[in-house]
């Protein structure tokens, strides 16, 4: 049955759903959403992050650790770094770099995600290649990075988008197979141009698990976006956060790691906001289904 | 007959596509595309691999890394699998940490990664540390929707048999979620991988991470070297995601196949 002997590249896509489930904060069954139930939604999402923090205010308020500072002091710490300071120039390079590399790393992977699904050869001949490059742990890569192209952006550029190619083209090739086969025959019934085709048929039956793999993606390209601004940059986020360390300001370097949480989670809900509203038709015959 | 010689096929263009490949690298960086300070040859890279393969030093760095990989895959999987379970079972408890979770699950590993340094140092602690914390978040998430998938059928006839306590967990819960947790374990084996390369070669601790960096720097002639424990960075990475993967699909195999069985029995039936 199986139509490979190689093991066919693993999908990025947890089994079932993910994060873009636990944020039903945003979007609840339509029915179901009175003023009350949100509210209550709402107040059990919140309560323990915040009740967290208060812990950590209060635990650390007296702490005399040099690695733990008291939260009182890293916020107020952050504000002079990256509200009033110049931390938040660092922002810049480093967000820069992300949306160049991640882009560009998406597009390769969608394009050749799509190329290998139409042309089967190519996709059994490429297999082990694609699956070692998959696999292939894309930090170990940096050194080779800068070996090929210095060590200036370009080479931060190209190992983002490196990284970014991956997930989305596996994900990519494998939702576009898996499309139910009576599709293709009603439009080959209904004589469908194969530009057609492919924007309303393969593009649309495969956009929840691109979007599965572009969000993986999204994940590879903040971590590498870390790395190689933790090797031989003299920018970036990665690089105010490893410099703190060296000179022992261990503040300055909570307040990079708040930052960087803060990007992380803000970009993971960007994109799960995007694909709730491009993937709006599926997630409601989902709701509808579910029901 | 038609179907050995596709069968063979299979098995000969991927093979073939492996060693056009290595010519290609060859021909490149001996034609002159690339210089050797850029990109060194396939021949010296293979040659380097070799030379590397008979020294201890070349094994004991990868035992560092595997090392490291294990221990935070053990430890993050077991924390993962009774907390992820715990919370599955109370509706109240599991809206209440996914807020939490999907926080720290968005937050770059590697963020923590210089404070760990400071209070571990460039030691296996560190690494099994920081390993166990990136890959405990999206593991503990599989869990939980592994457990939540369960059949509701499956729990009440585990309750009127009288299945409670320890017992319904190792024998009803975890086979149930067992696709999600397979699932979950091979994703965090390539993260745990990266996790680890990355801490050896920002953090410094022994592995093939810092094997690669100090190869970059010990210059041009070191880089087939460097190419070379590249290589056996992506083995390795085929290695211990090829095993999960391998995992998953028999776990899969056995639980989904045997409803998608019965339940086109039904659908014909009806």
């Amino acid at each position: 049955m199986s139509q490979t002997t190689l093991p066919t590249v693993a999908p990025e896509r947890a089994d079932g759903p993910s994060i873009g489930e636990t944020t039903d904060l945003l979007v609840t069954d339509r029915r179901t959403r009175t003023p009350g139930s949100v509210l209550r939604r709402v107040l059990i999402a919140v309560w323990l992050p915040i009740v967290l923090l208060v812990l950590w205010w209060f635990l650390s308020a007296s702490s005399t650790s040099p690695f733990f500072p008291p939260l009182s002091r890293i916020l107020e710490e952050w504000w002079n770094q990256w509200v009033i300071g110049d931390a938040k120039f660092q922002l810049a390079s480093s967000l820069r770099n992300l949306l160049f590399g991640y882009v560009g790393g998406a597009a390769i992977g969608l394009v050749f995600g799509t190329l290998l699904w139409r042309f089967p050869p190519m996709r059994r001949v490429s297999n082990p290649i694609v699956y070692f490059l998959y696999v292939l742990p894309a930090p170990a890569l940096l050194p080779a990075m800068i070996a090929l192209f210095g060590i200036g952006e370009l080479r931060q550029i190209a190992l983002i988008s490196f990284g970014a190619i991956w997930p989305t083209l596996l994900n990519t090739l494998d939702g576009m197979r898996g499309i139910d086969q009576v599709k293709f025959d009603t439009a080959r019934a209904m004589k469908l141009s194969p530009p057609r085709v492919l924007f309303s048929l393969v593009l649309p039956g495969a956009g929840p698990q691109i979007a599965a793999g572009l969000r993986a993606s999204l994940q590879t390209s903040i971590i590498l976006m870390v790395v190689t601004e933790m090797v031989a940059a003299k920018e970036g986020i990665g690089y105010f956060i490893l410099q703190a360390q060296t000179v022992f300001a261990v503040t300055t370097m909570w307040t990079g790691i708040l930052t960087l949480a803060i990007i992380g989670t803000v970009a993971n809900y960007l994109f799960v906001l995007i694909e709730r509203f491009v993937l709006r038709w599926y997630y409601r015959s989902r709701a509808l289904g579910n029901s | 007959m038609n179907a050995r010689m596709s069968r063979s096929y299979r098995w000969l263009a991927p093979a073939a596509a492996v060693v056009a490949a290595l010519l290609l690298w060859q021909l490149v960086t001996a034609g002159g595309l690339f210089r050797p300070d850029q990109f060194p040859t396939m021949v010296d890279t293979l040659l380097a691999l070799g030379k590397a393969v008979a020294t201890p030093a070349y094994w004991i760095s990868i035992g560092s890394t595997v090392q490291a990989w294990f221990l935070g895959m053990v430890i993050a999987s077991v924390l993962a699998i009774t907390i992820g379970s715990a919370l599955a079972f109370n509706d109240f408890a599991f809206r209440s940490a996914a807020s939490v979770i999907e926080i720290f699950k968005a937050i770059p590993a590697i963020a923590i990664l210089p404070l760990v340094i400071l209070v571990l140092g460039s030691t296996l602690p560190m690494k099994v540390f920081l390993i166990s914390f990136g890959v405990f978040w999206p593991l503990v998430i599989q869990v939980i929707y592994g457990v939540r998938s369960m059949d509701p059928v499956v729990l009440d006839t585990a309750r009127a048999l009288g299945v409670r306590g320890v017992r319904r967990f190792v024998v009803v819960t975890i086979p149930s979620a067992s696709p999600y947790i397979a699932t979950g374990l091979r994703i965090a084996s390539a993260s745990a991988l990266i996790l680890a390369v990355v801490s050896e070669l920002v953090g410094g601790a022994a592995g093939i991470g810092r094997n690669i960096l100090q190869a970059q720097n010990g210059g041009m002639t070191a880089y087939p070297v460097m190419y070379a424990y590249l290589l056996t960075a992506g083995l390795l990475g085929i290695v211990l995601t090829g095993a999960f993967f391998l995992l998953e699909r028999n776990v899969m195999h056995w639980h989904e196949s045997q409803r998608n069985i019965r339940s086109n029995a039904e659908g014909a039936l009806k």
